[in-house]
């Protein structure tokens, strides 16, 4: 039996290419002079007031490298061990210890939510209202709940970047279920899938895949905010040291510590991409 | 139900016996089939042909299990359809594949769901996919596949579980002539190959009757048989036929 393949035309193929590789190199170029502008007015408008107003570019930068290499010992929590490290690493360890848990915990909480929700018409309908009426709500309005019940430490932002993750994911993967077509279902029934619980392995959550993968996503970018407003309540972290910093009119440690956060973010957001890539490689 | 039996009325593979369907819509209640009667035997292959809205898919999917009929009953070696089964394959006109599952994937799901071990599975569905002439394509995604190559897949993953029917809705319908000319002679091999009992819904004459032994003519609304045309004609069968023409004529005029 032959096969009916089709392929662009060599030529065409070839003329993109040269294109897109001229594209590439003209927007490389126009992000360098454009990051360079910045920088410059930056330092001049920097230049005449003191640091505590707005610290120069270059300060901003030597404050980087001092919390990067100033030393500093990390106390585990829970075991009490301390391990010698740097400032800034210090910091960024502590806001991990809260931000990793908080959206591990409220992001698998949210996806397992948002998937029963959208399969089961009952639990749907029974939680919706709550589900309305709690969605709204700022995370970090539920802070009042973390002070009581967990303290201003690493539990409670957690608490708080977790509830954040929760809304994210469980929406994403609610809409994603929904999403799965009526056709995909009936084929996977007349293949011999008759239980629920197979029918939502083995195609409902593959199909939602995508909708669940953009969930986590948005999920790990809003953390990083969450991170900073609960930390300002307190909980040691990135965050605490850009208000802490502040406080003692050291704003170029504060903005050092800004780019600290948009680095990390911009970091796990592209690993995560390519894992995402990776994972969807099916997608048209 | 007054009036129904509750045995298989006459011989078949399967007994479509008085089956009427009405829809609850908004606007009240939409009646798409009543009182449809005709057979299947085991090893024919057998066209539903009619004018769209005269039931066609309904009908299709009561015989699918995917609807329930409203009266009347579909038979199945005298046990009457309840539900969607592996003992019906089904091929739809959007081919209905998983695009997260390579062709592999996608032919061996139906085996995932019965015992079996993995290296068996893999090489029943590898021998769907070299039925189908799609063996260089075994670890591709359905969005690398042409329109014709995708309808192979749902073929091979229907045949993979060994239906005894192929349950077939407007399978070719998006695809291009010239592609599902091909598409018509494999499938015919396959028949011949695995003796399986087909029934073949289309809305296109010279595909009935390049296919079918027996073609059932669906007309009105609510759709009903009109009459059931035996083809006798030798395969392959050719167009430029004057039989082949006279058939073609007589099942337009039953359309309509």
């Amino acid at each position: 039996m032959s096969v009916d393949t089709s392929t662009d035309s060599e030529t065409g193929l070839v003329a993109d290419t040269l294109l897109d590789d001229d594209r590439a190199a003209r927007r490389w170029l126009r992000g360098a002079v454009g990051t360079a502008a910045f920088l410059v007015i930056w330092q001049v408008a920097a230049m005449p007031v003191p640091t505590f107003l707005l610290p120069t570019p270059i300060e901003v930068a030597r404050a980087f490298v001092v919390e990067l290499t100033a030393p500093a010992t990390f106390e585990v929590p829970l075991t009490g061990a301390e391990i010698p490290l740097t400032r800034l690493l210090v910091n960024l360890i502590d806001s991990l210890y809260h931000y990793i848990p908080g959206l591990v915990v409220g992001g698998t909480a949210g996806i397992a939510v948002g998937i029963a929700m959208g399969w089961s018409d009952l639990l749907n309908e029974a939680v919706t209202p709550v589900q309305r009426v709690l969605r709204p709500i700022p995370p970090l309005a539920w802070i009042a709940f973390a002070i009581v019940w967990l303290g201003v430490n690493h539990s409670g932002a957690a608490f708080i970047v977790g509830i954040g993750a929760f809304w994210v994911n469980f929406y994403n993967a609610y809409a994603g279920v929904e999403g799965v077509t009526q056709s995909s279902k009936e084929v996977a029934a007349s293949l011999g899938v008759d239980d629920d619980l197979t029918m939502i392995r083995k195609v409902v959550i593959p199909s939602a895949t995508p909708e669940i993968m953009t969930g986590i996503r948005t999920s790990i970018g809003q953390g990083w905010m969450i991170v900073v407003a609960a930390e300002l309540f307190g909980a040691p972290g990135i965050g605490f040291q850009i208000i802490n910093a502040a406080q003692n009119l050291s704003l170029d440690v504060s903005v050092a510590y800004m780019f600290v956060i948009s680095l990390v973010f911009l970091v796990s957001d592209g690993v995560f991409r390519r894992v995402e890539r990776r994972v969807l490689v099916w997608r048209e | 139900m007054a009036g129904v039996t509750d045995a298989q009325p006459v011989d078949g593979k399967i007994v479509v016996d008085g089956v009427g369907k009405r829809f609850q819509s908004g606007s009240g209640t939409v009646e798409a089939l009543r009182g449809v009667n005709f057979s299947v035997q085991e090893g024919e292959f057998v066209c539903i042909i009619g004018s769209s809205g005269a039931g066609k898919t309904t009908l299709f999917r009561i015989i699918a299990g995917l609807e329930e009929a409203t009266d009347g009953t579909v038979w199945l070696d005298g046990e009457p359809i309840e539900g969607p089964g592996t003992d019906r394959g089904m091929v739809f006109q959007e081919y209905g594949l998983f695009p997260w599952r390579t062709v592999l994937g996608n032919v061996a799901f139906g085996l995932e769901q019965r015992e079996m071990s993995k290296p068996a599975r893999r090489e029943r569905a590898e021998r769907m996919i070299d039925l189908v002439g799609l063996g260089e394509f075994v670890d591709s995604y359905p969005k690398e596949l042409s329109g014709g190559m995708k309808q192979r897949v749902g073929i091979a993953r229907a045949l993979a579980v060994n239906p005894e029917i192929l349950l077939m809705d407007e399978p070719f319908g998006s695809v291009d002539a010239q592609t599902k000319q091909r598409l018509h002679a494999e499938l015919l091999d396959i028949w011949r190959e695995t003796g399986k009992t087909v029934m073949f819904v289309t809305h296109d004459v010279d595909e009935a009757v390049t296919l079918a032994d027996r073609v059932v003519v669906l007309t009105g609304s609510p759709g009903s048989v009109h009459e059931v045309v035996d083809v006798d004609l030798d395969r392959p069968r050719a167009r430029t036929d004057e039989a082949f023409a006279e058939y073609e004529e007589r099942l337009r005029d039953a359309i309509g």
